[in-house]
């Protein structure tokens, strides 16, 4: 048969083209977004230079408010629903996870706007220019770029996307709009940029890596399933006419491309130089939204396409859940680079996530989703300090720099010290409440998995207080050093961030019944 | 038709790229073999497509193609703007497109 | 042995020699012209599947677009044309990992279709393939534009050339 003759209109009219059923409503988060990002470019191309930031600021701000009420408008509805032939999920965790988004997304972009503490903001305009030259002088006194806002809302409306997609298909797509966004914006850094490219390039050339293992594992679960919709794999799982083996393997690959982008060990070496190369406001929002809607995307395919198949995963991902606690904790510990140490915390965090995912339990799913919201605000607020930090160069991310800062600016090192402890899990922060929410979930199982990775989690934990400690031990303890650097006056932006980051997190630790209560009544995924 | 020769032949495509992303250094051969990765992908999937009777697999392989080529555009420009950024610089040359 | 059989043991053996000279050679211009003939080897064999559609966008979109794009940035970036050393690290331990997981891999796939035989249906065309995208496929269909339009955008971020300086004069 020829695919290549031209059809007549009769026989195009033959066939049978109809479009499947969309929730206009149920998909307005993403779609406000996807339409305030194009029309991001439009005013890049014809705005005015000088009000240009502004423009796209409001733009973006608006947006974001605009998705959260529709994400809060969809959850009093209480819509269930597969739409899209089945290609989208829109319940409880979708709009949950969406909802924290938007929340984690607006702190975020309050840091990517900021412009009070660098001329032109921490973004270079042209990032392709001869480090040194000339030009890049010159560029130095000129704005940033502005493009930064529409590329995180692509990145942004690809993650509401990602945590709502239903079939292998929609996230792997989901997962490049939000990714390949992201690979830029760590290049665009105005300091040190050469660090920053080559950091994005390392995101990059592992991101690349990892989704052609998705795609693999894709196919796998195609060739074994027929189908890549999460319910119709949990179908075939149950029926297993075919080689169970193929979904197995399917699943490890699928699982290591999420597991790269959820920085789990062993697929967390691109973590630190990342974390480290890109401009802080942008590890902020990685560090809060990316995880967020990873993890969103990995307890979909755990909790919807192989909750029959989960006696036989518990022992690989419990293995890579106590490597990645262990891992993240050790190695944080020998951190010199505050960036660093943070990221090597971001992994160890990933653990604890893992071990609330692993109960496979609707306490597990709503501890897990707690903690996710609980963790994006007080990291993002633990970036916004790092930004204030600064000498000639920049940003001075060296430990060593921060000796003395409790003298330097007691405030400063106060919310530092603040969230250092939510960090560590001191009772009346979030981080508490939410490790407590996380282990309780996995203990009340009461299988030998859960009990063994509380275990681990519980030791880390104890391990991973140390170079919090240490680094609050160095600001108010230390003496200064010769040249300390100073701590910059924030702007409103960077303050405001502030604010609702360590709000968010003394919140959450000390009244934390109503975002738990909203967790447990989302955490149930339709099939 | 037989099935097997076909998945065992993305599989060994597979398995080449991903050795190569794991013992080559030059990015731009990096690319091509996680090119060769997704391409042994896509030949699982119409393979499966064949057997499985459906139409999707080829579907996901035009998803795959197209979304490669969004990748391959943003992976080489990140290598452009490295390269330009370092052309005049003072920095270890020796360390270019390397990772 | 059928026609198809013979033609897909032969296409796959140059698609898999191809591969093993893009991993192995030491010039990365070979590299890319072993790539044209790894994929369009790969073609060949979406044909042999009666998978045509696919195998003539392959054919434009890879052959034509992808590597004619590597090439570009092997030349813009000069890198060296000639042999170049350096370009490994030690390859025994990736050599090894990944040469075990693949045969893994394969053996498992092996075991899955023990060398089964299916029978296969009609092919199908364009016409069909345009249809199952529109109807149960349309909205990630849709979303692969904003994500194009994304990396166009971005693409031109990190990469514009000096616009102000121009225009400054």
């Amino acid at each position: 048969m020829n695919g290549f003759t031209i059809a007549t209109p009769a026989q195009v009219l033959a066939i049978d083209v109809r479009l499947p059923d969309l929730d206009y409503a149920a998909m307005a988060p993403m779609l406000v977004l996807f339409g305030a990002a194009c029309l991001g470019v439009l005013v890049d191309a014809f705005a005015p230079r000088q009000s240009r930031h502004t423009i796209q600021f409001a733009l973006s701000f608006i947006a974001l408010t605009v998705a959260l009420l529709a994400v809060i408008r969809e959850a009093r509805v209480g819509s269930r629903e597969l739409t899209a032939d089945v290609a989208l999920a829109i319940d409880g965790p979708t709009l949950f996870l969406q909802g924290t988004l938007a929340v984690l997304g607006i702190v975020a972009l309050l840091l990517v706007g900021e412009r009070a503490l660098e001329k032109g903001g921490p973004f270079v305009s042209q990032a392709a220019i001869p480090v040194g030259s000339e030009a890049d002088r010159r560029q130095a006194r000129e704005e940033g770029a502005t493009e930064v806002f529409p590329l995180t809302l692509f990145a942004l409306s690809g993650m509401m996307l990602f945590v709502a997609a239903n079939d292998l298909l929609t996230m792997f797509v989901a997962l490049e709009v939000f990714s390949l966004p992201l690979y830029l914006l760590c290049a665009l850094a105005r300091r040190r940029r050469l660090v920053s490219q080559e950091a994005a390039l390392k995101y990059f050339l592992l991101g690349a890596f990892a989704s052609a293992f998705f795609i693999f594992g894709m196919a796998l679960l195609y060739g074994f399933a027929g189908t890549v919709s999460f319910g119709g794999i949990h179908d075939a799982a149950l029926l297993a006419t075919t080689s169970p083996l193929l979904l197995f393997t399917g699943l490890a690959m699928v699982a290591v491309g999420l597991l790269f982008k959820i920085a789990a060990v062993p697929f967390h070496v691109w973590t630190p130089d990342v974390y480290q190369g890109a401009p802080t406001s942008v590890t902020a929002f990685m560090a809060a939204c990316t995880k967020v809607a990873a993890f969103g995307g990995l307890l979909r395919v755990l909790y919807v396409a192989f909750d029959r198949a989960r006696w036989d995963i518990e022992p690989v991902i419990g293995t890579i859940a106590i490597l990645t606690m262990l891992v993240g904790a050790i190695l944080a510990v020998t951190q010199t680079d505050i960036k660093r140490l943070l990221a090597y915390s971001s992994i160890a965090n990933a653990g604890y996530l893992l071990v609330g995912a692993l109960a496979f339990s609707k306490e597990g799913l709503s501890s897990a989703m707690f903690y996710l919201a609980a963790y994006g605000f007080t990291v993002i607020a633990a970036f916004a300090v790092i930004t204030l930090v600064r000498d000639d160069d920049g940003e001075a991310t060296h430990l060593s720099r921060w000796a003395g800062l409790g003298r330097e600016a007691p405030l400063v090192a106060g919310v530092f010290t603040f969230l250092m402890l939510a960090f560590a899990g001191i009772p009346l922060t979030s981080g508490f409440t939410s490790k407590f929410a996380v282990f309780g979930a996995a203990l009340g199982v009461g299988e030998a998995w859960p009990v063994a990775l509380v275990i681990v989690g519980v030791v880390t934990s104890m391990i991973l207080a140390f170079p919090y400690l240490r680094v609050v031990v160095m600001m108010w303890l230390s003496e200064p050093a010769e040249q300390s650097p100073t701590v910059a006056i924030p702007g409103a932006f960077t303050s405001a961030a502030l604010m609702v980051g360590v709000l968010a997190t003394l919140l959450l630790g000390v009244f934390p019944s109503p975002v738990l209560d909203l967790a447990d009544r989302a955490a149930e995924f339709i099939r | 038709m037989e099935p097997g020769y076909y998945v065992v032949l993305a599989a060994v495509l597979f398995t080449i790229g991903a050795v190569g992303v794991l013992i080559r250094r030059n990015a731009i051969v990096l690319f091509m073999c996680i090119e060769l990765m997704l391409n042994a992908g896509n030949l699982a999937l119409v393979t499966f497509s064949r057997i499985n009777g459906t139409l999707d697999g080829q579907i996901m392989a035009f998803f795959v193609m197209v979304v490669a080529a969004a990748e391959v555009v943003i992976g080489l420009a990140i290598i452009m703007s490295i390269f330009r950024t370092r052309r005049s610089a003072s920095v270890d040359d020796a360390n270019l497109l390397k990772y | 042995m059928t026609t198809a059989d013979v033609l897909m043991l032969a296409l796959g053996a140059v698609a898999v020699g191809a591969a093993a000279a893009v991993v192995t050679t030491r010039q990365i211009v070979r590299a890319g012209l072993w790539l044209v003939v790894a994929l369009g080897s790969l073609a060949g064999l979406y044909l042999v599947l009666s998978a045509e559609l696919v195998a003539w966008v392959q054919v434009l979109i890879y052959v034509g677009a992808v590597v004619v794009l590597l090439l570009f940035a092997v030349m813009l970036t000069r890198a060296p044309i000639g042999v170049s050393e350096d370009l490994d690290r030690s390859r025994w331990p990736g050599l090894l990992i990944g040469g075990g997981a693949g045969l893994g891999l394969a053996a498992l796939l092996i075991d899955a279709y023990q060398w089964s035989t299916v029978d296969l249906a009609d092919g199908a065309g364009a016409e069909e393939v345009g249809a199952a995208i529109f109807r149960s496929w349309v909205l990630p269909f849709e979303v692969l534009s904003v994500l194009l339009l994304a990396a166009l955008v971005g693409a031109i971020v990190i990469s514009r050339p000096d616009v102000s300086a121009r225009v400054g004069r």
